[in-house]
């Protein structure tokens, strides 16, 4: 008996203090906070809106601050910070913009010229994405306080877009005088409707702000937190130890476990116009894919559907265009359908088939999920369907090598995805299609060399140039043009769109997506009963 | 024996100075890997839409356009200048960045190795005392199993089961979401205490116990089986028969002569223990989303932010390299029969 007295101590002891753990989690909830709690993916290694290029921080940034525009969800510009839609002058390389007046930045100083003025001078100089801006603008003149002039070097129709982009977000010059040439990471004063209260890169916490222009926040604040990893995110969430789930990198299997909760009234789900176009990039400037033929067969070999339903969960939409719907409003333009007998009949025309199998090596982001699951299901469907004509080997490498090998043209074919740097159809066309310099159709020095298609077109970079001075229905459509030769030539072959999503618990409001996949935090209400 | 002090002070002394070539080394390594490795800090940081101007411009910003023998150098000289330069995604000093990462990796750390002593001491005990009975085979099944559980699958288990399924703990981070902790060294638990703030301590501990239990769980294992081997070896040595006719009881045995002489070997296992922590609980911090220098590294290495890694290797080498100096001192201080 004397040798189990040890064991029973050690016992009673662990027991003990199990049940003292239990007696405080139970008096102590995971989220006693009043404010709503939204848990998202990573971290947030920076709130100056001069380098924030994540959704996250884009999030966070519409919270914090106002823009001088924004888009609706049927894709029109509203203005926020300016009081009507920008004027353009006659020969359309000056931009004016009349300001809202008596607005004040979180440290009491008055928004104006000046600061709008600041905000896009600092931009221009250190801005992680300062190549949106830097080709365009050549100064900005402030004739008065509610009025800001921007001089273009070229006619720019695309600056309407740019001035809704969240790096833009006016900060206060006051607050930023010693950071006008260097990032404020963890702090951020601007005029949106709520204060940073806490930043780390974890979890921000934000306050109402009592003086906020426009309709205050409806919640008494927001707790922001984000875990590294998609099964942190959802435990979190099932077990209620967050308020509201926002992710596009939660893993496709987790979104349908949601999407099944939200179906069966257990919590809510909402989700933004799709913006994020995954696509294969071929390169197009070396045997055999400088082939349009070949690009062809491939492009009907690539099974949307299938790949939708068994990678996605038909939670996604397939593509057959590299430019949103919401950004183009019609369907005009199509990429091939997939077909397979009549991939085979041009494999075939071209020398392939009867045991001269065509081989595509296809290269996918390893540290992306769906990449890897969609070059396995285009592998083995091309298998069952034409494995007498064409194969595919895949290859993952992690996406920062891929990144810096693009443009060496060292991949055939690889999976990519891409989100316009702002909500306008040239931010989707330009940095696939366009090129600086080119012979006949490949690209030597340009955007679409760092795609990795290295395609160029005279007539697209006419088309380019011509879209600048033309405005509203009229450049969409030269967009289009140009949309629809990049359809007949396929350096690219869209393969899904990608929304946003939220997911709230039943006692919170339902988020609420704007145009450019951002919800309005301060709409969110927390019902405690 | 004071010619045993003079001897490890010697001894101390040629490990000190052997720490600048050391690092030399692993710096120099580190650089020349870093640079061999495919992939591009201007792609990690603009992504592949930017143009081929705007990359530039970034490249000359940062420094990267200079030849690797410039940078080479001018990274040794700062080192010199104990100067880790700045991150070049973040632009703030690498030092920072380690400074507010460190304390979360040492914490976790010390907690797993306490949780690890606890799990792994009594079931390596109670396996030696039940040789080949039940108790025998439940500590070596245990043992077995905390090598065998990949990290991030025992940590995922942890979490459904004290998370999602129980709801007792919660699944990530360092601290209460809606808590805002005082922070003086870094060291939650130790701030929380300096504070004088239960909330804080009781929060922070919380947040602690998930992570260190589960990485406690799996470094169990090294302890109760070192611990058996060299208990049981202790126990055959003829210094115990003596005890034994002397009529000590078991209770003194154990304490007072077996258990010290079976420590020596751990000490040494605890201090690599230690060691692979301050670079190797990844998988953990990853999960549990703790904020810790292995969590940094990851990201680092993934935005190939050169002076991030460098800087994070080259504090991690020194602590290991200080904890080995210690571990090595303090056996020669323990154990009169090591002589240097």
């Amino acid at each position: 008996m004397h040798k189990y007295k040890y064991l029973r101590r050690t016992t009673s002891i662990t027991c003990t203090l199990i049940s003292i753990l239990f007696q405080y989690s139970c008096a102590k909830k995971f989220n006693h906070s009043q404010n709503i709690t939204i848990a998202s993916s990573g971290k947030i290694e920076s709130i100056d809106p001069a380098r924030a290029n994540t959704i996250k921080s884009n999030q966070l940034l519409y919270a914090l601050g106002d823009t001088l525009y924004e888009l609706n969800n049927e894709g029109e510009l509203i203005p926020k910070l300016a009081k009507f839609k920008p004027k353009i002058s006659k020969d359309k390389l000056k931009v004016f913009i009349k300001l809202k007046e008596n607005i004040l930045f979180h440290d009491g100083t008055p928004f104006d010229s000046s600061s709008m003025k600041f905000t896009i001078e600092r931009f221009q100089n250190i801005g992680t994405l300062n190549y949106i801006l830097n080709k365009k603008i050549k100064s900005i003149e402030t004739p008065k306080k509610d009025l800001l002039i921007i001089n273009l070097n070229n006619p720019s129709s695309s600056i309407e877009g740019l001035l809704t982009s969240i790096n833009l977000t006016p900060i206060s010059p006051n607050s930023y005088k010693d950071h006008f040439d260097k990032f404020l990471n963890n702090n951020f004063i601007g005029t949106g409707k709520y204060k940073l209260k806490r930043f780390t890169n974890e979890i921000q916490t934000l306050s109402p702000n009592t003086s906020y222009w426009n309709n205050k926040p409806k919640n008494n604040g927001i707790n922001f937190i984000g875990y590294d990893n998609s099964s942190a995110l959802y435990g979190a969430f099932i077990s209620k130890q967050v308020d509201v789930l926002l992710s596009n990198s939660i893993e496709d299997t987790l979104r349908y476990k949601l999407n099944l909760l939200n179906q069966k009234n257990y919590i809510k789900e909402s989700k933004s116009e799709p913006i994020e176009i995954s696509f294969v990039s071929l390169r197009t400037n070396k045997k055999p894919l400088n082939n349009i033929q070949i690009r062809l067969a491939i492009a009907k070999s690539l099974n949307r559907q299938l790949i939708r339903n068994k990678v996605s969960y038909s939670l996604r939409t397939s593509a057959s265009s590299l430019i949103p719907l919401i950004l183009k409003k019609d369907n005009s333009v199509s990429w091939p359908d997939f077909d397979p007998k009549e991939s085979k009949r041009i494999f075939r025309e071209q020398g392939y088939c009867d045991g001269n199998i065509f081989n595509l090596p296809l290269t996918y982001r390893s540290n992306v999920a769906t990449d890897k699951l969609i070059a396995f299901y285009w592998q083995q469907s091309v298998k069952a369907e034409m494995k007498d004509c064409f194969s595919i080997s895949i290859n993952g490498v992690e996406s920062t090598t891929i990144y810096k090998n693009l443009s060496e043209g060292i991949y055939p074919s690889v999976i990519l995805d891409w989100t316009g740097a702002y909500s306008d159809p040239e931010a989707y066309l330009l940095p696939l299609l366009s090129c600086n310099e080119f012979n006949k159709n490949y690209c030597l020095k340009g955007e679409s060399v760092f795609s990795g298609s290295f395609w160029a077109s005279e007539k697209v970079e006419k088309l380019f140039k011509e879209s600048e001075n033309l405005k509203g229905i009229e450049r969409l459509n030269k967009l289009l043009a140009i949309e629809k030769i990049a359809s007949q030539s396929l350096p690219y072959i869209p393969i899904w769109t990608s929304s946003q999503k939220a997911w709230s618990q039943n006692y919170i409001s339902k988020p609420i997506f704007n145009g450019s996949g951002i919800i309005n935090m301060g709409e969110l209400i927390k019902n405690e009963n | 024996m004071k010619t045993n002090i003079k001897n490890v002070f010697n001894y101390t002394l040629i490990k000190i100075s052997l720490i600048p070539l050391n690092l030399w080394i692993i710096s120099s390594l580190i650089f020349i890997l870093l640079r061999i490795a495919p992939g591009d800090p201007i792609d990690a940081i603009l992504g592949s839409g930017a143009d081929q101007e705007a990359r530039e411009l970034l490249r000359i910003r940062l420094g990267l356009d200079q030849s690797i023998q410039i940078q080479y150098i001018k990274y040794l000289k700062n080192l010199i200048n104990f100067n880790l330069g700045d991150s070049l995604s973040t632009q703030e000093p690498v030092i920072q960045i380690i400074r507010d990462a460190l304390p979360a990796t040492i914490e976790l750390g010390l907690f797993s190795i306490l949780v690890a002593i606890f799990i792994g001491f009594p079931l390596g005990y109670m396996g030696l005392k039940n040789k080949n009975k039940k108790y025998d085979y439940i500590s070596r099944i245990i043992g077995i199993s905390s090598y065998a559980i990949p990290p991030f699958w025992g940590a995922m288990m942890m979490q459904l089961i004290f998370s999602v399924i129980c709801r007792v703990l919660p699944i990530g981070g360092r601290f209460p979401i809606a808590d805002n902790p005082q922070i003086i060294t870094g060291f939650l638990i130790l701030d929380s205490i300096l504070e004088n703030d239960l909330n804080a301590f009781q929060g922070a501990l919380y947040h602690l116990a998930l992570p260190s239990l589960t990485l406690g769980f799996l470094l169990s294992g090294i302890f109760s089986r070192s611990l058996r081997l060299n208990l049981e070896k202790s126990y055959k040595s003829a210094y115990i028969d003596a005890a034994i006719c002397r009529g000590i009881n078991e209770k003194n045995i154990l304490l007072n002569y077996a258990f010290p002489n079976s420590l020596i070997p751990i000490f040494t296992i605890t201090g690599f223990a230690i060691a692979s922590l301050a670079g190797g609980s990844l998988l953990i911090e990853v999960t549990f989303s703790w904020p810790g220098l292995a969590l940094k590294l990851q990201e680092a290495i993934l935005q190939r932010d050169y002076n991030l890694v460098q800087g994070i290797v080259i504090i991690t080498s020194i602590i290991i390299i200080l904890i080995n100096l210690f571990i090595d001192i303090m056996i020669a201080v323990f154990d009169p029969r090591i002589k240097y």
